[in-house]
């Protein structure tokens, strides 16, 4: 499981904790590197390799990434969130990444690695990773794609009750999708011949959406692994329905943690149909445990062959998370 | 054995960005040639040039340059272009349109390009400059597509989506004419059905400067007749760049589109000196095989041929090299063909000379003149019995056959032929 490996120290240097003093040429040479770059990100550079304050970078990041995107396609960046992709939605390639990075290292005095850069998804996973650098923090784990396959194979919940189709997981968040097929059961008897999705089963889907999260995107305690089978929803409040969802609506989910303190981790999450809201939680609260304190009764006593624990959960068998919103 | 037509041709010379205003300037003599303004330095012994204008690729960035109007060239294609990759674009998208291509056309397995370029020593030194200065991995990511010889056909392979044969040539002022004789044998041999041929070169100081030291170049401060092949007086060439794309077809290719081919390519000869790195034999024994070469390959007997472009530079050697070996040819059958030089006009393309004098001579056979050759005060007595002719002649010539020679002693003729 690479991604649970700590980051490389020499990744976590910090760069320019004490700014080197910025001379008239400097400031000349940083206006002509950028000089295809808006005017904010000149002024948010400067004052960044004055005062080495990393608030200044996104700033920067965004307008280094903009000066490389096609025009027609710069609008996205406007009022572009974190999951803005790189290459599927800005149409950066591989050698455009290359051309960022280089502008990115020349203005901001600092050197990035190749396989630093591999992981770089998003937006937002562009502006976290050039703040880690600054800041000498270790990076975060890269947004991970789970197809529909890898999210059945690491939750609890199962078909018929998985109301995922695909998700992204970032140490920031999760987003997923969801497809009313037509022939979930319940819709039948839900309503008589008006298939409605139940607001219930939509704040299942965020629930289940922040299952995942928490067995894919969140940095436990050092050491301490969350078990799949100690995760249980706990309570949530102002839930509210906005928009009916009937078959051939995609949802389109996104949690983000707000407090997480073992035992419990609070999310917000939201669900869109396009640009339509259909709902939203303003808090999810579930309940988790470390593999390490209760380690689930082994079935086959082949496992215990050499007493210890194992580090990852085995298969769980599956707790559906109990959604508790009236429809 | 299968026919090849010459259907499509497109020009970004210093005499001209179109196939009109290139005809126009060899029927009329007008040259190219200017007091090229990043030469006009006491340092600098060379005064003339013969650069391609409207377009500015001063900035070794390429997001400054600035085109004609109507040429507009995405970030995205134009960040592995040097200008002589931009000149070359330009002229192959003439070249497609006065070929009617459709995209189809131009993009299938029996549809390939060979180009000859010399790269773009411009932008090699301004990456290697830079890597110098600031360290290795700040290297522009497409410096090297941009910059290296290959950088024409990596370019435009990718770009009109070239599915069949391509390659690059690099005979140095031979290359281009390589790259049509090649691409006519992949037609004759049935490889490809439809070939494009493209010459280019930057065309700018980098590009021409370091022939300075090797004496080659003309030191003349007069435009008007710096660059004077087969006069006494001439001193060496007068550098150009640009870009010339020619379309070659199969006659079932022509026959299918149903388009009027400006002439037929016959066939080519090449051959070698082996004699010196960069001096031309001084009986002309390379030219004169490459010449025996291609009038025999193509069953012409030299008394049938009507127009050579010739490839003289306006260098003293070499042009007097390319005298004997016409003489050798043409004067035992009594032949006088009319000879000429456009490099008076133009000035030397290097790489570019071969495909853009074969589109010379292509307009010629299908417009029905010969252009003259410029710029001569007093004809070098090495010419002795040869017709160069020194005014623009309204004759349609049947025959016509282009030379080049290269560094290293490389030589190719091709001889063209009216369609009918």
């Amino acid at each position: 499981m690479p991604d649970a490996a700590p980051p490389n120290p020499g990744n976590a240097k910090p760069f320019l904790a004490t700014p080197k003093p910025f001379a008239p040429e400097d400031e000349a040479s940083l206006r002509e590197a950028l000089k295809r770059c808006s005017p904010s990100a000149f002024e948010s550079a400067v004052q960044y390799r004055k005062t080495g304050n990393p608030e200044h970078v996104p700033a920067v990041v965004i307008g280094i990434i903009e000066r490389f995107v096609e025009p027609d396609l710069r609008i996205k960046l406007k009022d572009a969130d974190d999951d803005l992709r790189l290459i599927e939605d800005l149409g950066i390639d591989s050698l455009t990444m290359m051309e960022i990075v280089i502008l990115v290292e020349d203005v901001l005095q600092m050197s990035i690695n190749n396989d630093e850069l591999r992981n770089l998804r998003t937006v937002g996973d562009v502006k976290m990773f050039i703040d880690c650098k600054i800041r000498g923090l270790a990076l975060p784990k890269p947004t991970k794609f789970l197809p529909i396959e890898q999210i059945a194979a690491v939750m609890p919940i199962q078909p018929p009750f998985l109301f995922l189709n695909e998700a992204s997981v970032s140490s920031s968040g999760a987003n997923g999708k969801y497809k009313i097929s037509g022939q979930e059961l319940f819709l039948q008897g839900h309503f008589k011949n008006n298939p409605v999705m139940p607001a219930s089963i939509m704040l299942e889907a965020l629930g289940q959406l922040a299952v995942l999260f928490l067995l894919e995107g969140a940095t436990p305690e050092p050491g301490k692994v969350i078990s799949s089978s100690m995760i249980y929803f706990t309570g949530c409040e102002g839930v509210r329905a906005h928009r009916v969802c009937r078959p051939g609506d995609i949802l389109t989910l996104s949690i983000k943690p707000k407090r997480m303190k073992m035992p419990l981790a609070t999310f917000e999450g939201a669900i869109r149909v396009g640009q339509e809201k259909a709902a939203i939680a303003e808090e999810i609260t579930l309940t988790f445990g470390y593999a390490e304190a209760v380690v689930p009764p082994p079935a086959p006593p082949a496992a215990e062959v050499n007493g210890t624990a194992p580090t990852k959960p085995t298969t769980p068998s599956a707790t559906p998370l109990r959604a508790a919103a009236s429809a | 054995m299968p026919r090849v037509f010459i259907t499509g041709l497109g020009f970004i010379t210093s005499i001209g960005n179109d196939a009109v205003s290139v005809t126009q300037s060899l029927r009329e003599l007008r040259h190219g040639l200017e007091l090229y303004p990043p030469f006009q330095t006491p340092e600098i012994p060379v005064k003339v040039a013969a650069p391609v204008r409207g377009f500015n690729t001063a900035s070794t960035d390429a997001e400054d340059w600035t085109f004609p109007a109507g040429i507009s060239i995405k970030r995205e294609l134009l960040r592995g272009m040097s200008p002589h990759v931009v000149y070359a674009w330009c002229a192959m998208q003439q070249a497609i349109a006065d070929a009617k291509l459709g995209e189809a056309d131009v993009s299938n397995d029996a549809t390939g390009l060979y180009a000859a370029s010399g790269g773009s020593p411009y932008l090699m030194g301004h990456m290697l400059e830079r890597m110098h200065k600031l360290g290795v991995m700040r290297c522009s990511p497409l410096g090297i597509v941009a910059s290296i010889s290959g950088a024409v056909q990596f370019n435009l392979v990718a770009h009109f989506k070239i599915k069949g044969s391509s390659c690059g040539f690099a005979s140095a002022c031979a290359s281009s004419s390589h790259a049509l004789g090649f691409a006519y044998d992949d037609l004759v041999l049935g490889r490809q059905k439809r070939m494009f041929v493209v010459g280019a070169e930057d065309g700018n100081m980098d590009a021409i400067l370091p022939f300075a030291g090797m004496r080659a170049l003309s030191l003349s401060t007069d435009p008007a007749t710096a660059s004077r092949p087969f006069d006494t007086g001439r001193d060496g060439f007068v550098g150009t760049g640009g870009g010339v794309v020619l379309v070659l077809e199969t006659e079932d290719e022509v026959l299918r589109r149903g388009v009027t081919p400006y002439c037929e390519v016959v066939g080519w000869g090449q051959s070698s000196d082996g004699h010196n790195v960069a001096i031309s034999h001084p009986e002309g024994l390379g030219l004169r095989a490459a010449m025996t070469n291609a009038l025999r390959s193509t069953g012409t007997a030299p008394e049938t041929i009507d127009y050579i472009n010739a490839h003289a530079t306006s260098t003293p050697i070499g042009d007097a090299s390319e005298a004997r070996a016409l003489r050798a040819i043409f004067q035992p059958s009594g032949a006088r063909p009319a000879i000429s030089s456009t490099k008076a006009l133009t000035g030397h393309g290097l790489s570019l000379a071969g495909a853009m004098e074969s589109g010379f001579c292509a307009l010629a056979v299908r417009d029905g003149f010969m252009p003259g050759s410029a710029h001569i005060n007093q004809l070098d007595p090495e010419c002795e019995g040869l017709n160069i002719i020194r005014t623009t002649l309204s004759q349609q010539p049947k025959f016509a056959l282009n030379n080049v020679s290269g560094f290293g002693g490389a030589n190719v003729s091709i001889v063209f032929k009216q369609a009918r």
